[in-house]
């Protein structure tokens, strides 16, 4: 018995020490530039520029993150472009952009020296780009993340953050119809979406936050009900035709786009889904249209009132401002009338998905609000 | 209507009608070639179309069992055969699967009959297909025809189904091509054919489902009645459709239905012949028979007027002939030879006129012999009576001298009395008969003849009523406005005038003579009538004849006074007579008399007149008849 538990301590023992080896092996260094593909085109990195589409206002939030120190309450960046980690060392506006670590960053200077981004590439090409480790970090589309995975590439998931909704634009003759309204939010199989379509990367989205924010997220209902929503149809005088719309470079927004119009035309609605070529020019065709909220904050009133103020226009939402000390309840009352409405169909939440190269160290999946941890990201030296 | 018309409308009715026929007959005879030849092109082409669809259809078959029988597909029917088996992953196979495989369509179907993978719809995963689950032998099915449900709508495609059985689980695999323009633009269509289909995707006829082999067909709705007719019983059938008001654009159509699995209609396969070839055939030989017809006018009017030589041109000197005998040449000939009817008519004309004229002068022989004894009979009558008291006369002056000197004297003087009497009475006939043969021709001028009927009776007024004889009362019915009438009006009083003589002379116990004038269409007509003893028919036949007379000392000379001045005139004098009536004379007068023929002025040389006859009197010839 003795001698087991001698065995026993020395084994112990000679792990302990094994990873005290390897730990030591792999300390932080400085140096190195991060190589980073992103799918989205940046043309400004001004603050107060509107962005063209929802992947280059997602983009400028990252690269954001990491320029400035400092936010307002309402999630804007503030201060001086390189006063954060990184500062821009090169910018060719549309294609790339290269940003040096900030010596004087009050956080402390980031390891990596650099960090390359590059504009517009295809979601394939960054995924055997990962593969090859031709690059260090790309985002990866939630749907890919498994396949991604299969084929051997590191995977960062973040927390389900990114809300997709089907939102009725205000105005509109079918979108001002209650009945209408209910029987499409019925209608939709959110959980199909997220297990065919997503790959099992999400969840379905019942509620304006997530369950992790609130916890009142189970409270909402994202069950499939064709019956009640063709009944719902069936009392709409006249035969109306609902239109879609979906930005046009959004595969993901174009393949839940389509779910919906097979659901709703299992429960008998007639729907059609149409690209947006151009945000601007989408209002006087679509009834509706799929967008992507992104949580700005964690915390979940911040997230709330940042969906609540930027769905408002849209959707023609007329619900006060919440107090900032607003309690569980109010805000859990607050999305239960908006989700009530039926303006606002929450269908899935979205993680962000990120590749990373096998070089890549010190990384730690961001959090709502957060942009991309480059500033305590260190390069591994590659073997010779 | 001439007979060379008629010969011209002969030939033409009989060459349009013969055309007619022709081209009909041509015109029948092509469109049945043509017909024949569209079936014969309709039927290869859906033999053709049958055959491709087959060849198609095992195709797809051979595809569909491969896809079947990849290792891919396997290991998916392993997979899911598990107990928790995630069927999310291979929501996306089916697109490049179907794309290595040149499909169309393609569904992965779990055993249950929910699509797990498609092509044609990606967002359809989940949703069940029960009716793959029913049958359990899809290989010996072969290819069919279904209704496919696709993203963009319900497409018509030709499937076969294969399944991957694993343990007591089927995976499903269903692939298919679209059948729709691709399929058309594969077939060999001849000139002027086409190949249409109809996809009977919609609860109604759609235009847009009807495709060639370049898209939607236009003015497709056109077509509409003759699916409907196909929807409602499908069978193969065949119509004709014009796309204009061209009859060139007609084209005719042979469809045939495209059944499903279930024997319900999915399409109809048209396949369309163009009628421009044969309607321009038709058009050409119509043109054709047109200008044949205008030729056979050309070559019917030459033949008529050739016809008209050959034939009418001697029947044409026949009636000239005939005219010129009707007008008095009876010494007209027909120059016309040849041994044909015509020539037998003409030589029997010409030998009618030589009978004639021989007849005819055998005739004026006669009647001039006649004449010539009748002028001698009368003259013989005439100056027999004077000569006879001359005869007398002389005799008893002869005796006187000889028997009586002492009354010589006196006899003398009462014989020389009486010789000169009769010499004088002598005279007086030889004066008639020379006034007779001095008739003047008229000179032609206006006249009333109501003004010179109203002379003549004012002339003889005096002796209707003379005392010693029974008066004559006169009536005159003169018509107030009658036209004037070119005659010579010394003559018309003359020729009146012994009308109404002989009417006295018909009246001697007194009567009514009626004079009565009328006109009626260019001619003016005169009636004398009295109410005398009348006349025999023997004596109305020969009371014109010179020198023929009824009474006891008239000369025979005045109604064939009167008849020369009428027929000088241009007219006509007829007699209606019955015994113990009275007689009627009537003129009808011209109002402008003809030119004088020739043939009547070569005629005074030897006709019968008055004046000749006077001339010719033998002095020796005796009278033997007596008026």
């Amino acid at each position: 018995m003795k001698l087991q538990l001698c065995l026993f301590l020395a084994v112990i023992s000679l792990a302990l020490l094994c990873a005290g080896r390897v730990e030591t092996s792999r300390r932080p260094r400085y140096g190195g530039t991060v190589r980073v593909e992103i799918g989205a085109v940046v043309h400004s990195l001004d603050p107060a520029g509107a962005p063209a589409d929802a992947a280059e206002a997602a983009a400028r939030e990252e690269i954001g993150a990491l320029l400035y120190d400092q936010r307002n309450p309402d999630g804007t960046f503030v201060g001086v472009a390189g006063s954060g980690a990184f500062h821009i060392a090169e910018w060719e506006p549309g294609k790339q952009l290269t940003l040096a670590a900030n010596e004087n960053y009050r956080g402390g200077r980031a390891f990596v020296d650099s960090i390359d981004i590059e504009m517009g590439r295809a979601s394939k090409d960054r995924l055997l780009d990962l593969e090859v480790g031709k690059t260090d970090f790309a985002e990866i589309p939630p749907e890919e993340a498994r396949r991604a995975s299969e084929r051997g590439v590191r995977v960062s998931t973040s927390k389900p953050e990114v809300l997709v909704a089907l939102v009725f634009v205000a105005g509109r003759r079918i979108a001002e119809d209650a009945h209408a309204r209910e029987a499409l939010a019925r209608s939709i199989d959110r959980a199909a979406i997220v297990n065919f379509i997503l790959q099992k990367e999400g969840e379905p989205a019942g509620g304006l936050l997530p369950q992790w924010s609130n916890g009142t997220a189970f409270l909402f209902s994202t069950a499939t009900d064709a019956a009640g929503a063709k009944d719902l149809w069936s009392q709409i005088g006249g035969s109306p035709r609902i239109v879609l719309g979906y930005d046009s470079g959004d595969s993901l927004g174009q393949a839940i786009a389509e779910r919906i119009a097979v659901n709703a035309r299992d429960a008998g609605i007639g729907l059609s889904a149409e690209p947006i070529a151009s945000p601007a020019a989408s209002s006087p065709k679509y009834d509706a249209r799929l967008v992507r909220l992104r949580m700005t904050s964690f915390h979940p009133r911040d997230a709330l009132s940042s969906f609540q103020s930027a769905l408002a226009p849209m959707a023609g939402l007329d619900a006060p401002p919440l107090p900032v000390a607003a309690s569980s309840e109010q805000i859990y009352e607050r999305e239960r009338t908006i989700v009530n409405g039926c303006r606002v169909v929450p269908l899935v939440w979205l993680p962000r998905v990120y590749g990373l190269g096998a070089r890549v160290r010190n990384w730690k999946a961001p959090a709502a609000g957060e942009g991309w941890p480059f500033a305590d990201v260190w390069l591994e030296q590659e073997s010779q | 209507m001439t007979f060379r018309s008629k010969l011209f409308w002969v030939f033409t009715i009989a060459l349009l009608l013969s055309v007619g026929v022709i081209a009909a007959g041509v015109t029948v005879v092509a469109r049945r070639a043509f017909d024949d030849l569209n079936r014969q092109h309709s039927e290869a082409l859906v033999a053709q179309f049958e055959g491709e669809f087959q060849r198609r259809g095992q195709d797809v078959v051979h595809r569909v069992q491969g896809i079947a029988d990849a290792e891919g597909t396997v290991r998916m029917a392993i997979d899911l055969s598990r107990p928790k088996s995630d069927v999310s992953v291979y929501v996306n196979d089916a697109r490049g699967v179907s794309q290595s495989h040149q499909l169309d369509f393609l569904d992965f179907v779990a055993t249950d009959g929910a699509i797990i993978s498609s092509n044609e719809w990606p967002a359809r995963f989940g949703y069940k297909m029960d009716w793959l689950t029913q049958s359990q032998d899809w290989s010996s099915l072969g290819s069919f025809l279904l209704k496919v449900d696709t993203q963009d709508g319900p497409a018509l495609g030709l499937m076969a189904v294969s399944s991957v059985r694993v343990g007591d689980r089927d995976l499903f695999i269903m692939g298919g091509e679209r059948l729709g323009k691709d399929f058309l633009n594969s077939l060999v269509l001849p000139a002027g054919m086409r190949a249409l289909l109809y996809l009977d995707l919609d609860p109604a006829f759609q235009p847009t489902n009807l495709v060639d082999a370049s898209g939607p067909v236009a003015d497709g709705d056109r077509l509409a009645s003759f699916i409907e007719q196909e929807r409602q019983q499908p069978q193969e059938r065949t119509f004709e459709i014009s796309w204009t008001a061209d009859p060139a654009s007609a084209e005719a159509f042979h469809a045939l239905p495209l059944l499903g699995r279930q024997k319900e209609l999915l399409g109809v396969l048209l396949v369309g012949s163009s009628q421009q070839e044969v309607v321009k055939l038709e058009q050409h030989i119509r043109d054709l028979a047109l200008a044949v017809v205008a030729m056979g006018l050309c070559f019917g009017l030459l033949l008529s007027w050739w016809g008209a030589a050959r034939v009418t041109r001697p029947v044409r000197k026949l009636a000239e002939g005939a005219r010129e005998v009707s007008e008095g040449n009876w010494g007209a000939r027909v120059d016309v030879h040849g041994r044909h009817e015509i020539g037998q008519l003409a030589t029997a004309f010409n030998r009618m006129t030589t009978q004639l004229t021989e007849q005819r002068e055998q005739l004026v022989q006669a009647e001039r012999v006649a004449a010539w004894r009748e002028l001698a009979r009368r003259l013989a009558h005439e100056l027999k009576n004077p000569l006879f008291p001359l005869q007398t006369t002389v005799e008893n002056l002869q005796r006187a001298k000889d028997q009586s000197p002492e009354q010589f004297e006196e006899v003398f003087r009462e014989s020389t009395g009486i010789l000169l009497s009769e010499i004088e009475h002598l005279k007086n006939i030889v004066g008639r008969f020379s006034d007779f043969a001095k008739m003047p021709q008229p000179e032609l001028g206006p006249v009333n003849v109501n003004d010179v009927v109203r002379g003549v009776v004012k002339l003889f007024e005096a002796q209707f009523s003379a005392m010693g004889r029974p008066p004559i009362s006169t009536e005159l019915h003169l018509e107030e406005d009658l036209p004037l009438i070119q005659a010579d009006a010394a003559l018309l009083h003359r020729a009146i005038e012994n009308l109404v003589l002989n009417a006295m002379d018909a009246m001697p116990a007194g009567g009514v003579l009626m004079l009565r004038t009328t006109h009626e269409s260019g001619y003016v007509d005169l009636e004398v009538s009295d109410t005398g003893g009348g006349l025999t028919p023997e004596e109305c036949e020969r009371l014109f004849t010179p020198y023929y007379t009824t009474k006891q000392h008239g000369t025979g000379l005045g109604l064939a006074i009167v008849q020369s001045v009428v027929s000088d005139h241009g007219g006509r004098i007829s007699v209606e007579s019955e015994t113990g009536v009275g007689t009627s004379f009537h003129i009808r007068l011209p109002a402008k008399p003809p030119a004088r023929p020739s043939y009547m002025h070569s005629q005074d040389l030897t006709a019968p007149s008055a004046a000749e006859h006077s001339e010719a009197i033998p002095p020796e010839t005796p009278p033997n008849e007596g008026a």
